[in-house]
């Protein structure tokens, strides 16, 4: 075998051809990623507001994001809440409705699609807007609780309190991606290991925690990496339905980014900004692939 | 070995849904700092050619130049403005233009960064509250030498109003419509709630206000006021400061102008006890107001008294309900010239323009002409040249609402004083932490006292940081 590589010289030519099947990629990836990246690296140390001349300032936008800037502190909150309450929600839902759809039904195709719909449509402008409506105040869910005699002096969506559970809620329906990963991955768990459980008599209740559960750590290890990604990124709910309001409880970290760049004419801050979002996110990533050989388990694997 | 390739294959993922992040977040910050970047470099090569580019305009008069002209506003605007520009392209006709229309909604994020890849549009329409940043940066030309030389026409302007466009000893724009603040009222709902019509000779107060709409309240259950951008912008907080006998901001727009908190105290508790009593629409009802739609609001449909709103609402509302009327916003004995003209919008000349003196030529025949004026029927608001205001009044085109608009705007002069210094650098700043204070009070979280303690504070950072 390995002769017979090392006699496999590659000739030049063949990295040409290569090279030009990855161009459309690479082009888009050196001009709409790469640069850009770089660049904002260097913008994220100056003063650059747009309109002027980038001057060096040095650490000065991180050192402020740090110790003087309270709304960057507010809007961390808001996103890490958001993220730590909605993953485990969404992807407990979507496992829920990934088994009930794990089943020989009528016009089962029918129901996988329509709980798919609202991954497509959910993060859409003209979804968020509809949300706005149903949960503002005189919204169908003020109007419903006054019908069952519970009068509400502000709306979900208008008091601090509750008005980031909205924004959640939605986050939760939008499950379908998930969902679409958890029912391929149940149905490539072998019968053969429910059928010795129902042999042995098994409660389901103990083969969902015996046996599906741990089939599908790998694919609950994927949706959770995938998912607080998304998570973080979080940016048109709160834009659209509460323009991060009221008293910034629902300012997301995106969103607050956004309003420094082109708001406030604050590009170099801004830069930062995103740096930092970039850093917690892989600080995240680390640490779960870290732990998963504590509770990932994969079939191949002894064990 | 399948083990190691899956989560070879996981950790690839993870790095290409991170990348794909900082792409994204791009579209927040990072990414879109591309163009901006390629255009620093591409702004200073404009900055060399364009006087090149003066130089050639100069030889040649009849040459063919595009004039590229945007501005915001909604499709009726949108319409008649391109029957403008083709109608000078008719009378000129080595002039074209690539008009680029746009919503109030996302055009100073487009402006931004059109402006930091030096591609800003020739001419531009521009609002007060953005100018101050776009002259300080220098984006924008500087136009008194067009009216040195006659190219653009300003002589039915006043000074005031004409000053409102001058920045740092530099004209940054012409201001081409006035508006001043006003209290657009439902007069069927004041007889509904056996109220009598606010007067217009000058002596309606605040309080008087405040009483108006509690009566609403209490006798018809409707708001009394839906007190648009009372708190969402510093307009209205601007004029009350004056009726104080005070500036909002310092001359050195570096901190905030009023020396005594209790100015804001007050202006905070009057908002407060309305809304408490359920007479002015508290946060959470706005938020619901403002998603209808101006179109469908409550004073247009007869399910609330008062707005504070600009000179142009009842002329703006007229196609919804033609009843509604305006008067001028409460007064003071303080001070009694407390309102001022505020210029409606600024047209501009973008330093990078390499057509500067077509553009000023434009922008004179634009607010001076009969032609323009007779397709835009102020449209943009009460013009800022007098000419143009007397073309209009002697035209017999205008509704009964305009004409009630350009005589609302000739009686306020009694109430007017001088004009404010354009909004500092940071405003959009200033007028977020204004809200956020407000509305923890509003909200019952802090005290007024608290509120107006830490917008100072607030304020004056953002200020000295920016100014």
């Amino acid at each position: 075998m390995k002769s017979k590589k090392k006699r496999a010289v590659i000739k030049p030519a063949d990295n040409v051809v290569a090279y030009l099947l990855m161009a459309p990629w690479l082009v888009g990836f050196i001009g709409m990623w790469l640069i850009p990246a770089v660049i904002s690296i260097y913008y994220s140390f100056t003063d650059f507001n747009l309109l002027n001349t980038p001057k060096i300032i040095g650490l000065a936008n991180y050192i402020r994001a740090f110790t003087q800037d309270k709304t960057f502190v507010q809007a961390l909150k808001v996103t890490f809440s958001y993220v730590l309450i909605l993953v485990p929600l969404r992807l407990a839902f979507a496992l829920f409705v990934a088994m009930l759809l794990n089943k020989k039904h009528m016009c089962l195709g029918l129901y996988r699609t329509l709980y798919y719909v609202p991954s497509i449509i959910g993060g859409s402008i003209a979804v968020s807007v509809v949300w706005k409506q149903i949960f503002g105040n005189k919204g169908v869910f003020m109007t419903l609780l006054s019908v069952f005699g519970i009068n509400q002096a502000t709306s979900l969506l208008g008091n601090p309190k509750t008005a980031l559970s909205v924004i959640i809620l939605m986050g939760v329906w939008q499950f379908g991606s998930s969902m679409l990963i958890f029912l391929s991955a149940l149905k490539q768990i072998p019968y053969s290991l429910y059928e010795s459980a129902m042999v042995d008599g098994a409660r389901p209740s103990y083969t969902f925690f015996r046996i599906t559960l741990p089939m599908l750590t790998p694919t609950i290890f994927f949706n959770l990496i995938l998912q607080i990604i998304n998570g973080f990124r979080v940016f048109t709910e709160s834009y659209v339905i509460t323009d991060g309001g009221p008293l910034d409880s629902t300012l997301s970290y995106v969103l607050y980014l956004y309003r420094r760049a082109f708001t406030y004419f604050d590009m170099g801050y801004s830069c930062a900004l995103a740096w930092i979002l970039v850093a917690i996110i892989a600080v995240f990533t680390v640490i779960i692939f870290k732990t998963q050989k504590n509770w990932v388990y994969y079939e191949s694997e002894e064990g | 070995m399948r083990s190691k390739m899956k989560r070879i294959a996981a950790l690839g993922l993870a790095g290409i849904m991170i990348g794909s992040l900082a792409a994204c977040g791009g579209s927040a910050g990072g990414g879109e700092t591309q163009p901006a970047g390629a255009g620093t470099a591409a702004a200073s090569d404009n900055k060399t050619e364009q006087s090149a580019g003066a130089q050639a305009d100069n030889t040649g008069a009849g040459e063919a130049v595009t004039l590229k002209f945007s501005w915001w506003g909604n499709q009726n605007r949108h319409d008649y403005t391109q029957k403008i520009l083709d109608k000078y392209t008719e009378l000129h006709p080595n002039v074209t233009f690539e008009a680029m229309p746009s919503g109030w909604d996302g055009y100073f994020d487009k402006l931004s960064t059109q402006a930091a890849s030096g591609s800003m549009p020739d001419i531009v329409q521009m609002d007060y509250l953005y100018i101050t940043t776009y002259a300080k940066n220098n984006s924008l030309a500087d136009m008194q030498p067009y009216i040195d030389n006659g190219t653009i026409d300003v002589s039915g302007m006043s000074e005031a109003v004409l000053n409102t466009g001058r920045i740092d000893d530099k004209l940054a724009g012409i201001v081409g419509s006035t508006g001043t603040l006003a209290v657009g009222y439902n007069p069927d709902v004041f007889k509904e709630a056996g109220l009598e019509e606010p007067n217009q000779s000058g002596d309606w107060t605040w309080d008087d206000f405040a009483a108006a709409a509690k009566k609403v309240k209490e006798t018809t259950g409707k708001l009394g006021v839906t007190s648009t951008g009372v708190v969402d912008d510093t307009n209205l907080f601007n004029y009350w400061v004056r009726q104080h006998g005070e500036q909002l901001f310092a001359d050195d727009n570096r901190s905030l102008g009023y020396k005594d908190d209790q100015i804001m105290v007050d202006y905070l508790n009057m908002w407060k006890d309305l809304m408490d009593a359920g007479a002015a629409a508290n946060p959470d009802e706005y938020a619901q107001i403002q998603t209808l739609g101006q179109e469908a609001g409550p004073v247009v449909t007869g399910d609330a008294g008062m707005i504070n709103e600009n000179n142009n609402y009842a002329s703006k509302m007229s196609s919804r309900n033609s009843n509604l009327k305006i008067t001028t916003p409460p007064l003071n004995s303080t001070n009694t010239k407390a309102m001022w003209n505020k210029p409606g919008y600024f047209l501009c000349i973008s330093e990078t323009s390499k057509v500067k003196d077509e553009a000023a030529a434009f922008i004179s025949w634009f607010l001076n002409s009969e032609e323009a004026n007779d397709i835009m029927m102020a449209e943009r608001g009460v013009p800022s040249l007098s000419n143009v205001r007397e073309f209009l009044v002697n035209s017999g085109k205008m509704d009964q609402k305009q004409k009630e608009m350009f005589e609302y705007a000739d009686m306020v002069l009694e109430f007017s004083g001088e004009a404010p210094a354009p909004d500092p650098i940071g405003i959009a700043e200033v007028g977020e932490s204004f809200k956020n204070s407000a509305y923890k009070a509003f909200y019952g979280q802090i005290s007024t006292e608290e509120a107006a303690a830490e917008f100072r504070k607030e304020a004056d950072e953002i200020l000295a940081r920016n100014n």
